[in-house]
């Protein structure tokens, strides 16, 4: 029957609100913030914290409308956690901030600016890890990077035009100003800016037989995980300045895998080979957490994964479109998931 | 004017049970759903819609089938989903032009393959076709059924591209919320044009 393992995903709140599919989610980097976006084009923020006998609860807080006239595909808080910006089917991009009210309290969520520039649905989007750099991506086949200035003013700084088909997803590097972009035509490429001259593709990557959907950068930065429609997960290591390696092919889901997110795992001191874990989901309905490590005994730097945890049915019968570990300190152990049910779930892993 | 037709002169293998009025292509945004080929002339008049009045025993028969098919989910009752869904081009169904058949649907416990077979291997309405057939059973069947639907295997000569692009749920979510492709889809599934 079922194997056990070592970790177990508890559930810690089940989130409704959303009338249609939940596409995506995003852990406020800074504050006690959830928020997720739908095919309902709404966003909603869940607020979270420990009631008297120390259980986190979480309560929806907000709702933004936003007033996208199609789906909002992906939401992206900025690092500060003062902005949040929604990808949405309509075209455009949303830049979120919070007003405040004449005492100077937060009042309710504005649109600050909406830019426009793709000419059809806009897929993802995200803020580079010092927030001053924003991308977004269509099914217009292009990237595109967005310097962020002053009072919400945006300016593009380079379109690129690399894949061959719908861009799904980017990601930035979590500390250097390299972007990854997933695409339908199975192939991650990877950005640099030339000082010099304009942004550029430095690397591309196949292996994927199919779509790539999601991408993943580990939290020290060395490698990169992708998830895709042929239902495996790749893990890339870093091997030269823009030269990278799959390492890993990770099997096991049954269906496309929608989405991965690569956390910092179970800190310890004695466990300094430790990559995190890597948290992954789809149209199978698991959630799937792999310990990444480098292990001594491993050869020519060629990392392990164990499956630690397997959830099936998460969101019931639905698709799991989206995992996201939380990066704030003290809650890296909790999951967030989103389906086709409309729900946004809570998971905790703990020792078996 | 008319749009170009792939496949003018179909093999139809059943009489047809009533007659239909001519069918006109409907425009729809090609660049977001039509993988191939390319065309400029899609776009074209709407001919005005006769609104079928709707039968009281319709609806109690489609309820009651409802309530059967959740009874009962298997190829049969699947095919009777499909198979009177109109082809774009002609004023025929699947049925009558060999593009659906039960055998060629699959059913697993939580999930149902349906494969079609395009009239011709270069037809650019297979991608239409499938749409509204992943349409009608998203309607029609219980949501706990992962649906693939697929071309017969070396029945089109984009086989992996129009198979990629129906069972692409971003895309499709997509293609749903453009109205002029929704109406294109629905006049699939009735008839009308």
């Amino acid at each position: 029957m079922d194997e056990e393992f070592v970790y177990t995903l508890h559930n810690v709140a089940e989130l409704g609100g959303h009338d249609d599919r939940a596409w995506h989610i995003a852990w406020n980097p800074t504050k006690p913030l959830l928020a997720s976006c739908s095919a309902d084009k709404s966003v909603k923020l869940y607020t979270y914290n420990h009631d008297g006998e120390g259980t986190l609860k979480f309560s929806l807080a907000t709702s933004i409308p936003t007033g996208h006239l199609k789906t909002v595909r992906a939401v992206a808080w900025s690092p500060s956690g003062c902005t949040l910006a929604t990808a949405s089917f309509d075209a455009n991009i949303g830049i979120w901030e919070q007003e405040l009210d004449d005492d100077g309290n937060p009042g309710e969520w504005e649109c600050a600016s909406l830019l426009e520039g793709h000419e059809t649905e806009c897929k993802s989007v995200a803020y580079s890890s010092t927030g001053t750099l924003l991308a977004s991506c269509s099914r217009d086949k292009t990237v595109w990077v967005w310097e962020v200035q002053p009072d919400s003013d945006f300016e593009c700084m380079g379109v690129l035009m690399e894949h061959t088909q719908d861009v799904k997803c980017v990601a930035w590097h979590p500390t250097e100003e390299i972007l990854a972009s997933g695409s339908y035509d199975d192939t991650i490429k990877l950005y640099v800016d030339d000082p010099q001259d304009d942004w550029f593709c430095c690397a591309t990557l196949t292996g994927h037989e199919s779509t790539v959907w999601s991408l993943a950068w580990s939290p020290n930065g060395k490698y990169l995980a992708s998830a895709s429609d042929d239902k495996t997960i790749r893990v890339w290591r870093r091997i030269g300045e823009y030269e990278f390696k799959c390492v890993l092919v990770l099997k096991g889901h049954e269906r496309s895998v929608y989405s991965v997110s690569w956390g910092v795992g179970k800190s310890s001191p004695n466990l300094d080979t430790s990559l995190g874990w890597i948290a992954s989901a789809g149209g199978d309905g698991f959630i799937r957490v792999w310990d990444i490590s480098e292990t001594s005994s491993s050869e020519a730097n060629i990392p392990s994964a164990k499956l630690i945890a397997r959830l099936p049915a998460a969101h019931g019968v639905h698709d799991i479109n989206s995992v996201v570990w939380s990066p704030r300190k003290g809650y890296e152990d909790l999951l967030a998931t989103s389906g086709d049910d409309g729900m946004v779930k809570v998971w905790r892993i703990r020792e078996t | 004017m008319s749009g170009e037709i792939f496949n003018p002169n179909p093999t139809v293998f059943r009489s047809s049970v009533k007659s239909h009025p001519s069918r006109h292509l409907l425009a729809a945004k090609k660049s977001l759903w039509m993988i191939e080929p390319e065309r400029s002339q899609l776009d074209q008049d709407v001919e005005d819609l006769e609104e079928e009045a709707i039968d009281q025993d319709e609806i109690f028969g489609a309820l009651s089938f409802l309530y059967w098919l959740e009874l009962s989910i298997n190829r049969w009752s699947c095919i009777d989903l499909i198979r009177n869904i109109y082809d774009p081009e002609h004023p025929n169904t699947l049925e009558e032009l060999h593009v659906v058949s039960a055998p060629q649907i699959d059913i697993g416990e939580n999930r149902v393959k349906v494969e079609f077979t395009p009239t011709i291997p270069h037809c650019g309405m297979s991608t239409l076709i499938g749409l509204s057939i992943r349409v009608r059973l998203i309607r029609s069947l219980p949501t706990r059924f992962k649906l693939d639907i697929v071309v017969k295997p070396g029945s089109h000569q984009s086989e992996l591209a129009v198979n990629k692009q129906l069972n692409d749920k971003e895309r499709v979510a997509a293609a749903l919320e453009n109205p002029a492709l929704v109406k294109t889809v629905e006049d699939c599934l009735t008839g009308r044009a």
